[in-house]
């Protein structure tokens, strides 16, 4: 879906202002964000955790949109060092933004919700520690960015780190699986925090992550555009 | 006007030019210029010394907490000193603009990288053991099964230098890298150093071998994962 | 044809150092490159070698090019002898390095550190000559060269001309009046 979008944002000649399709996302999602959390709200708490487990209505989507932020960055990484356009790296950049936004959405929401639940804010689970990892890659991919005045440069440095960073995320995960199961100390799983949903919390799950998407397809196509101007003032 | 007879030139394929060769000189040249000059690899290996020296004051001195704290030592003091080398490689090219001389040589760029990384393994690996024997000293760690130990590092070191190598090929031109270069790379090296201090550990306290083995192939998959990844990107980032 | 621009132009920055340049350079031909201080020579060189890319245009190369900075890079704590035999292997070349080392009057087990920038110039030269690249871009070759060493020069570039293109960039008038077939001159930034 995003690819279709993009190719033709691509195409459209160094526009101004966003387009329609982009106040289409940014406005939809903007409005229908309201409703997402009433229906979070609206939905009935869980058997076991009680209304904690609406947090989920936010991480969830969050961490969602984060990992796909993170492979779209990916993607328009690669495509910048085949083609060398610096319109992938635009959307590789926007992408990576949003990205650390709703990722770092996802750890605050998640430790809210593991203090409570599991008694401590941070726990060396996988998926936990493989998160943090990716979020460090991607504070370094914008602080090497920062550091390089070279336009050129800093777009093949800031692809080789989108991409190598990404292919981490499944090595990192399985070492930190491995590593905590051959040590085994007070062993929290994921599994213990598992909730029962209920039809009408998934349904407000998906329209919370329906919604997210939205505003991701917007920001990052806005924030692309963002981007487009900035290069122009640096080279004019 | 003049004689332009000679027809058109053999323009230099990639496979022309012997590869492996040029790989193997490229990493000997540097360790030839780095051995001249001495003091990056000295203070290096002073940091080791140090920084072992100091853990152990302050882990220790019970033996059993010792050694089991040894390979997580062990394994950060050589992620710490190896940033210390990591830009060595480049460096030497930077500092003289000699980066250009290499990059006009015919063929791929690949074999520039290659290079780079056999001469980090060539001072890593080394200095690796040698860390390894200080620790063995200061941390009362075992080495009945040095050959498994050897085997752990030179993958571990491998994994390391990959992307270091990479990496510090990317930044040459920047200033400011020495601060860059550790941030990026250890968040993309957790798994080799989890990987790496778990299989030593393994190997200190008597674990059968089938137990450590998980461990080499997971820092295998990453070798050969950003190795490869490394050797595609390289020739991309630094032409132009 | 050698070499061929296609209306490049350059930027660092806000600043176009190069500006819609078209150009062809032919085998046995010599060019000069002419202009003052900061009128782009040396990115002009640069982009001609491929280790600049332009922000517009194209460049085309049909040879292997070298480029030879000034002041000359080598490594200092390496003979002139080992960085010829260095030179030649990355280039999968052979040649002999023993008797352009005599002909460029250098020592053969001194570290270059020792080397004067004279010396250092004339080991570039010797390094071109043996690496027999296709199209020869030189920068200011000419400077820190003795009488001699001048001489060599010339000697090199005429016998480096019948099969290859030299474009130099200089502030040598006689320089091009003696070597070049023609000039191009670059105006002010």
């Amino acid at each position: 879906m995003l690819g279709a979008v993009e190719v033709k944002m691509l195409k459209a000649a160094q526009p101004d202002r966003p387009d329609a399709l982009t106040w289409v996302f940014l406005g939809l999602g903007l409005l229908l964000l309201p409703v997402g959390l009433y229906l979070a709200l609206a939905a009935p708490p869980d058997v076991n955790q009680g209304y904690l487990a609406r947090i989920m209505y936010l991480h969830v989507p969050g961490a969602w949109l984060g990992y796909l932020a993170f492979f779209v960055t990916f993607l328009y990484s690669l495509l910048y060092l085949f083609r060398q356009d610096p319109r992938y790296d635009r959307v590789a950049l926007a992408s990576a933004e949003i990205g650390l936004v709703f990722m770092g959405l996802a750890l605050v929401t998640g430790m809210l919700w593991a203090r409570p639940t599991w008694g401590v804010y941070w726990t060396w689970e996988p998926r936990l520690t493989t998160t943090a990892i990716l979020f460090a890659v991607y504070v370094g991919y914008f602080l090497l960015r920062g550091a390089i005045e070279d336009p050129e440069l800093r777009r093949k440095a800031a692809a080789a780190v989108g991409i190598l960073g990404f292919i981490n995320v499944p090595i990192s995960y399985l070492s930190v699986k491995w590593w905590r199961s051959l040590h085994q100390t007070q062993s929290i799983d994921l599994t213990t925090g598992k909730i029962h949903m209920d039809p009408a919390m998934l349904q407000a799950l998906l329209f919370n992550l329906f919604v997210f998407t939205l505003l991701y397809l917007g920001f990052v196509r806005f924030r692309s555009l963002l981007a487009a101007i900035e290069d122009r003032q640096e080279e004019a | 006007m003049r004689v332009p007879a000679k027809g058109w030139p053999q323009v230099a394929g990639g496979g022309r030019v012997g590869g492996v060769k040029r790989v193997f000189l490229l990493a000997l040249r540097d360790l030839r210029l780095e051995v001249r000059d001495r003091s990056g690899l000295l203070s290096v290996l002073a940091f080791f010394a140090v920084m072992l020296f100091i853990m152990a004051l302050a882990l220790g001195p019970e033996e059993g907490p010792l050694r089991r704290a040894a390979p997580g030592v062990l394994w950060v003091a050589l992620a710490f000193g190896s940033t210390l080398l990591s830009t060595r490689a480049f460096a030497l090219e930077v500092e003289e603009n000699t980066l250009d001389d290499l990059l006009l040589a015919p063929g791929g760029k690949e074999w520039i990288y290659f290079g780079k990384l056999l001469f980090q393994m060539l001072l890593l690996l080394p200095l690796a053991l040698l860390s390894l024997f200080m620790a063995a000293g200061l941390f009362y760690l075992p080495l009945e099964r040095l050959l498994s130990l050897f085997l752990t590092l030179a993958l571990g070191v491998l994994g390391y230098a990959s992307v270091a190598t990479f990496y510090a090929g990317l930044l040459s031109r920047l200033r400011g890298r020495e601060v860059l270069l550790p941030l990026l790379l250890f968040s993309l090296v957790v798994p080799v150093v989890l990987a790496s201090v778990r299989a030593t550990l393994g190997l200190v306290e008597g674990l059968p071998l089938g137990e450590v083995a998980p461990w080499w192939q997971l820092l295998l998959v990453f070798d050969v994962v950003y190795l490869t990844a490394s050797a595609l990107l390289f020739p991309l980032v630094m032409e132009g | 044809m050698l070499l061929r621009l296609q209306a490049i132009s350059k930027r660092f920055g806000r600043d176009w150092v190069v500006r819609d340049l078209s150009f062809t350079l032919q085998r046995g031909e010599v060019v000069a490159l002419l202009g003052p201080n900061g009128s782009g020579k040396t990115t002009l060189l640069r982009l001609m070698a491929g280790l600049l890319k332009p922000t517009r245009g194209k460049v085309e190369r049909l040879g292997q090019a070298l480029f030879l900075a000034n002041p000359p890079a080598f490594h200092r704590r390496l003979t002139a002898r080992e960085h010829l035999l260095y030179d030649l292997a990355f280039h999968g070349k052979r040649g002999d390095w023993e008797g352009a080392l005599v002909r460029f009057g250098l020592p053969e087990d001194l570290p270059l550190l020792a080397f004067s920038s004279g010396m250092r110039k004339r080991l570039a030269l010797a390094r071109l000559t043996l690496l027999q690249p296709d199209i020869w871009l030189l920068d200011e070759p000419e400077t820190a060269l003795d009488r001699e060493g001048r001489g060599l020069l010339l000697a090199t570039l005429a016998e480096a001309r019948k099969g290859a293109g030299i474009v130099l960039a200089t502030h040598d008038r006689h320089l091009v009046e003696e070597v070049a077939d023609r000039a191009l001159e670059l105006g002010a930034a």
